[in-house]
């Protein structure tokens, strides 16, 4: 074995924490260590090179990295050592940083945590072999799921590059939630208007397979070649994509959750998307007296939703605005918990509605206690640290973003992950936002969180491009960390057959024996773990890895 | 590491879904969550990877305590891997609970959005684990 080590300082990042100088110096002692580094920044370019170099020098046949997480720099390193014409299956990362450096104050115990880890890569890589990297044909056509507006601009987008498209919307209408909306801010418009000009430019497509009222009801397959089944009104349609991008946007808060608001029991206490729908009809006195409160369904940890949803300060000032606007002796009292006016022009429209007359009183509302007269809202005033009463006529409640009904549903069809309020997860919220976990399986809008039409079609328009590259290759490299039968050790027990939920596991009658369809093997190891003959194994993770690996981590070999 | 040291501190192997668990130990280490360095993870593809033998090995070899890690029950990457990971544990549980040693095993399911839900656990555990220790040495 000619292994090279190369322990990363990541700047001051992992040698502030961790002696990453004792460290290359111990491992340059230990057989089967041909080269023991440690260098400033193992992703740059000479520190490339400095892999590069060593492999080509040595001879080396193992790499292991140790610096952060395997997840980050994924091809980086696979890439140095396919340059230097070695097997990117012989490369192991270690993460050092974020399971060291950064979960531990003592350095002497990081410098020991890191020795055990970086021990235990070097011993499990010893039983690793070359792989042969599997390329795949990728279908050319994409699955968007939800007609909202992000769905909308990301099937546009593909469609103009070329690709085919199939839209699949559960409404009988595309549009989404921006399609009720009277006066989206702040351009002023329609949204019917804003959506039908959407529709316009998709339905001009070729490309593009629009199903409304349609469901997914099965998704199968693996990056390049998934297998959708769709219920439309026409009946089942089996269609076969690349990738997807899920759109299927957000639930409006439902205020009968808080029920000291006594929504749903008095028609004068609505949500702002129905004071949208309705104010051109909504019967008023002359002098009308109106409460608006804010974060509805948001921040409220007491509800489960600590998120801010961003568009709701923005909701509650259009009602002051618009009810201003129209009735110039109304009294108009706002109650917040601090104004969050976001995107661009939020703070200046805050100013205006203040001057417009709207009152913004600071407070936590206990309940709205409908009488006959009118409707009283008893509250605190959070900067006078008095309680108040007062009387009004209409109560509008500005009401957050909760997650869509069926990410959960889809989560599970598409095998992606939810966050804590039932969002779809990102791969990293900040350096991978359009991903998921899932390679070719992309999110846009706001069923990733809260987010207004700008951002929403900006995502949309993001996934959509990443898919296209992702696609447009025309081919993709499947991991080929895939189970193999040694068919002299196997006993023909079936067990593993059982076990396997990909059904990539084949009995051969004659034989008495099973193999593994390699394109069907999703990888997980399951027949790996309950074959009792261990006559299966899974690439990459086989047991001699794993055991040495805790071995070592347990300073046993 | 001194005699003393090792024995204060409880050596826990955890084995982490690459999907789940790991991604959220990873993001415990970004967001500079503390948790003690006695907890040391071997990565696996899915819960199911986890033969009990892996299990038998790291307490034989010296683990103080061991637990696997996967996602949620219906989340599973690979469809169903943490049913059977569940089922194996348990019938590994039985067996470790007719050698009074139920306290060695657990099973967690934390997702890879919960970061400080795989914090607490790994902390809890380990500090039974070493609350039982010195307990013992001080019999
Ligand atoms: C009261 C209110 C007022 C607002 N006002 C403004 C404003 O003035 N300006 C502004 O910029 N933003 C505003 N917003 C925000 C705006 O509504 C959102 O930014 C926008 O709707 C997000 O678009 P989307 O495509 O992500 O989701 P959505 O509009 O929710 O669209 C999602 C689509 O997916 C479909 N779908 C869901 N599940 C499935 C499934 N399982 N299969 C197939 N299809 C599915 C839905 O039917 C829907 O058509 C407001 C929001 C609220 C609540
Ligand atoms: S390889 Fe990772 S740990 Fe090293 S410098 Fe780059 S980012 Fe930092
Ligand atoms: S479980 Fe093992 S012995 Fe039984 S059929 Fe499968 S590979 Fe053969
Ligand atoms: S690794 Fe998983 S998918 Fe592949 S054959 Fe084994 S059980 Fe089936």
């Amino acid at each position: 074995m000619k292994t090279g080590i190369f322990i990363c300082h990541c700047g001051h990042n992992i040698k502030h924490t961790v002696d990453v100088k004792k460290l290359s110096a111990y491992f340059r002692k230990i057989s089967g260590v041909t080269v023991s580094e440690d260098y400033a920044f193992v992703c740059s370019e000479p520190g490339q090179d400095l892999i590069k170099e060593s492999i080509e020098k040595h001879d080396l046949n193992r790499v292991v990295v140790a610096s952060c997480t395997p997840g980050l720099h994924g091809e980086l390193f696979k890439d140095v050592l396919r340059k230097s014409n070695l097997n990117p299956f012989l490369l192991r990362r270690v993460s050092i940083r974020e399971h060291c450096s950064w979960v531990g104050d003592d350095i002497e115990e990081n410098t020991e945590k890191a020795r055990r880890l970086i021990l235990s890569a070097l011993y499990g890589a010893s039983h690793y072999v070359p792989l042969e990297e599997k390329v795949v044909d990728v279908t050319k056509s994409a699955l968007i799921i939800g007609g909202g507006v992000s769905g909308l601009s990301a099937a546009t987008f593909l469609s103009r590059m070329g690709m085919h498209v199939y839209l699949v919307e559960k409404e009988a209408e595309l549009g989404g939630h921006v399609r009720s909306l009277k006066n989206v801010w702040p351009i002023g418009q329609d949204g019917s208007t804003i959506v039908a000009n959407m529709v316009k430019d998709l339905e001009s497509s070729e490309n593009v397979e629009i199903f409304t009222s349609a469901t997914i009801e099965s998704f199968v397959g693996f990056f390049g070649n998934y297998e959708a089944m769709l219920k439309t009104p026409a009946g089942e349609t089996k269609i076969i994509v690349g990738g997807v991008v899920a759109a299927i946007g957000f639930s409006p808060f439902d205020p009968r959750l808080k029920p000291e608001l006594n929504y749903g029991k008095d028609e004068r206490i609505v949500t702002t998307l129905e004071f949208e729908q309705s104010k051109d009809i909504l019967v008023l006195p002359e002098k009308p007296r109106i409460a608006i409160l804010h974060c509805v369904g948001s921040r409220d940890e007491q509800i489960g939703k600590a998120y801010c949803s961003r568009v709701c300060c923005i909701n509650a000032l259009r009602v002051g605005d618009a009810i201003k606007d129209k009735y110039k002796d109304s009294y108009v009292e706002s109650f917040y918990m601090d104004v969050r006016a976001h995107p661009k022009g939020g703070e200046e429209f805050y100013e205006d509605t203040q001057e417009k007359g709207v009152l913004f009183t600071r407070s936590n509302i206990a309940e709205i206690i409908p009488t006959p007269k009118g409707l009283i809202i008893r509250g605190e005033d959070t900067l006078f640290g008095e309680t108040f009463e007062r009387e009004f006529d209409l109560a509008v409640l500005s009401i957050g973003m909760s997650s869509p009904e069926d990410s959960k549903l889809i989560a599970s069809l598409l095998k992606i992950t939810l966050d804590k309020d039932k969002f779809f997860l990102e791969a990293h919220i900040k350096l991978r936002p359009f991903d998921t976990a899932v390679k070719g399986i992309l999110i846009a809008g706001s069923c990733s969180g809260p987010k207004d039409v700008e951002e929403s079609i900006n995502h949309g328009r993001a996934s959509a491009l990443k898919l296209y590259a992702f696609l447009n290759l025309g081919y993709a490299i499947v991991d080929p960390f895939v189970s193999s039968v040694d068919p002299k050790r196997c006993s023909g027990c079936r067990m593993c057959e059982t076990a396997c939920v990909a059904n990539a596991i084949k009995f051969n009658e004659e034989k008495r024996v099973v193999h593994v369809e390699e394109a069907a093997c999703m990888g997980c190891g399951l027949c790996n773990a309950t074959c009792p003959s261990s006559a299966i194994s899974l690439r990459g993770y086989v047991d001699a890895i794993i055991d040495d690996e805790i071995g070592a981590l347990l300073e046993a070999i | 590491m001194s005699q003393d040291k090792a024995e204060k501190n409880p050596e826990i192997i955890g084995f982490a879904c690459s999907y789940c668990t790991f991604k959220a130990s990873e993001m415990a280490g970004s967001l500079r969550l503390k948790y003690p360095d006695g907890v040391k993870l071997v990565q696996v593809p899915c819960s199911s990877r986890v033969d009990p033998a892996f299990v038998i090995k790291a307490i034989f070899e010296g683990a103080d305590g061991v637990f696997v890690a996967g996602c949620h029950p219906g989340d599973c990457h690979f469809i169903k891997g943490n049913y059977f990971t569940r089922r194996k544990i348990a019938a590994l549980k039985e067996m470790f609970d007719a050698f009074s040693m139920n306290d060695k095993l657990r099973l967690f399911w934390v997702s890879a959005a919960e970061a400080r839900r795989f914090v607490e656990k790994v902390t809890g555990m380990y500090n039974e684990i070493k609350e039982r220790k010195n307990v013992r040495k001080e019999n």
